[in-house]
């Protein structure tokens, strides 16, 4: 893991040193960049195993500044902002963010973000996926419609299926509720946020969830994500 | 339409006379006109009586209108018959031709009299209409007023919303950004790996400037209150400017690190007369808004002079500079400039703090910048106080 760099597109100096210093200390190398232009050119030039990007930019908006990266680069990114609109974290979202976190945030759990998404990032560039999916105590067995929870065989009906093995295969990462939906019921479906209630609910009865440290976390208005309860710190 | 008919009756009363005072007057001047011709009735036609007594008919039917006019006729073809035709003072008519005169008489003085009524009528309808028109006017003149002003008390309001909104985007952004620092680091003090000592300063470092910085933005906050409020009042002492401004340049260090500070304050330069804690802010201020659009590396200059029985002290950077049309605006609240992280109220706070004084602050091109930084012509703020008599 050391040595991979992380690009930090941030134009508070304080914030940027901080950030910088954290990531330097977990063995990272960290670029730093102020401006959306500088954070652009650097994101071609160093390439960055994950970006983390303030919304708030002086030059131009942070969403432009991912979408520029997007058209031609899957690195993961990671959003900083000071809006916690849910409507503005589902944008961000859609518009090829794989995460968010609001500011004033804890550095931990940034960098614990920051983690999932290089792994991530490996995954993407390591070729065909692997057929099972592991996220933490969480073993999704795709090929053979098998789910294990810490060594115990879980029954899971076909939709509750495929929407955990939709979250396994993001580990750690926000999926809005649009995505979810087109992606398990299919595309005419992208409103329908009560079936998703339901099935997380039952998921959560199955897989023994600890309402004080599930797996499968609500974000509230946005979307699910799946987590490995030992790699995330408590905010 | 009550209002019409009491327009009618108003312009009624507004004849000249009244009916009743018409037709006196008309019978008045007939017994006048009478009393002159009788001693010459034998030797003036009938038709010149006739004439004569028309006038009193004309008098009343424009002084009372119609009704007047006609008991004025009536009474006048009686006096014409009474005391102008023969045989005198009796009501009795001994020619024919005297009998049609009477009836002629009296058709042409009631169809004058009517006339005339009729034409008065028409005038004071008339003056009448005109009134109506120009009390409408009036009233809608009113409501134009009272909608310019309604207007007006609402843009005021829109404008004091959004000053309000601004001040209170502003001053969220200017306590988070501090705030987000202090909690990034302190958490991965407390919960991240371990650092060597060299970075944890670094990092305290970082913790204890951005308290500053929300210490210095807590106190324009106070300052900005106080101004709205109405209750910024110097207390005024003799204030040292070249200890004043050293101390604070000293102070600032941190804020100033990225840049070089030069303080020129001749040691004949004479006390300031004012409130130290306020032009201290002022000089932060200045200062705090020079190290923010300087270059790296970059000069700051502060100097002091005495000027016409004023103290000029001028603060310049090396920085992109104060587009002409924008330095009025920028001591306006919530003017930041382009991508600046300000609140905008530094410097509103500035002239508010320099005015209380009686002086006065404007910004203009500085003393421009080193050849490698072309395209950088400075700014200048220069800010007045009065010198201190003992």
């Amino acid at each position: 893991m050391t040595g991979e760099t992380v690009l930090v597109i941030e134009d508070t100096p304080a914030i940027g040193r901080a950030l910088r210093a954290a990531l330097e200390a977990r063995g990272y190398h960290a670029v730093l960049a102020m401006t959306g232009k500088d954070g652009i050119d650097a994101a071609a030039v160093s390439d960055p195993g994950a970006i983390i990007l303030d919304l708030g930019l002086p030059d131009m908006d942070g969403r432009d500044v991912c979408r520029r990266i997007r058209t031609w680069s899957d690195v993961p990114i990671i959003v900083l902002t000071v809006d916690d609109s849910e409507q503005r974290k589902v944008e961000t979202l859609d518009i090829g963010a794989d995460d968010y976190v609001t500011k004033p945030f804890s550095t931990p759990e940034l960098l614990a973000r920051v983690r999932v998404a290089l792994r991530r990032g490996r995954a993407v560039d390591g070729e065909p996926p692997d057929p099972i999916l592991t996220v933490g105590d969480v073993v999704v067995d795709v090929p053979h419609h098998r789910v294990q929870v810490a060594g115990e065989d879980v029954e899971l009906t076909p939709k509750e299926f495929a929407f955990l093995a939709l979250l396994a295969r993001y580990p750690g990462r926000v999926l809005t509720h649009r995505a979810i939906l087109q992606e398990v019921w299919g595309p005419e479906y992208g409103s329908e946020t009560q079936y998703l209630r339901v099935y997380a609910s039952q998921l959560r009865k199955k897989l023994g969830e600890d309402p004080s440290a599930p797996r499968l976390v609500t974000e509230p208005g946005v979307g699910y994500r799946l987590v490995d309860r030992a790699a995330i710190p408590e905010p | 339409m009550s209002r019409s008919r009491q327009d009618r009756d108003v312009g009624n009363s507004r004849r000249p006379l009244g009916r009743v005072g018409a037709t006196l007057v008309g019978v008045a001047l007939i017994a006048g006109i009478a009393a002159i011709l009788i001693p010459f009735r034998a030797r003036t036609s009938t038709a010149t009586d006739a004439l004569a007594l028309v006038v009193p008919v004309v008098v009343a039917a424009w002084a009372g209108g119609r009704i007047a006019a006609v008991l004025t006729a009536a009474t006048a073809a009686v006096t014409l018959e009474v005391f102008f035709l023969p045989p005198y003072n009796t009501f009795k008519l001994d020619l024919v031709d005297d009998a049609v005169a009477l009836g002629v008489f009296t058709a042409v003085a009631l169809a004058v009299g009517t006339l005339v009524a009729l034409e008065g009528e028409r005038r004071l309808l008339a003056e009448q209409r005109a009134a109506e028109i120009e009390e409408l006017y009036e009233q809608q003149r009113h409501l134009l007023d009272a909608q310019a002003r309604l207007a007006e008390e609402s843009a005021y309001f829109q404008r004091l919303g959004d000053d309000r909104s601004a001040l209170l985007r502003s001053v969220s952004h200017d306590l988070r950004t501090p705030l987000v620092t202090i909690k990034a680091v302190t958490s991965d003090l407390r919960d991240g790996p371990h650092y060597d000592d060299k970075v944890r300063d670094e990092l305290l470092d970082l913790v204890g400037d951005e308290a500053e910085r929300l210490d210095r933005l807590v106190a324009n906050l106070l300052s900005l209150s106080r101004i709205e409020a109405g209750s910024l009042t110097p207390e005024r002492q003799a204030v040292p400017l070249d200890e004043l401004l050293t101390d604070r340049v000293r102070k600032l260090n941190r804020v100033l690190r990225n840049v070089r500070v030069q303080v020129d304050v001749p040691f004949t330069l004479p006390l300031a007369d004012a409130d130290y804690t306020l032009v201290d802010q002022v000089v932060t201020n200045l200062l705090e808004n020079a190290a923010r659009h300087s270059p790296d590396g970059g000069t700051v200059r502060v100097r002091a002079r005495e000027h016409d029985g004023w103290i000029e002290v001028v603060v310049a950077d090396q920085g992109p500079g104060v587009d002409p049309a924008d330095r009025d605006r920028i001591f306006e609240p919530f003017r930041r400039g382009e991508g600046s992280t300000s609140s905008g109220v530094g410097l509103a706070i500035c002239r508010a703090i320099v005015e209380a004084h009686g002086g006065s602050i404007a910004v203009q091109a500085g003393d421009g910048a080193p050849a490698a930084s072309a395209g950088h012509q400075g700014a200048a703020f220069v800010f007045t106080l009065p010198v201190h008599r003992s």
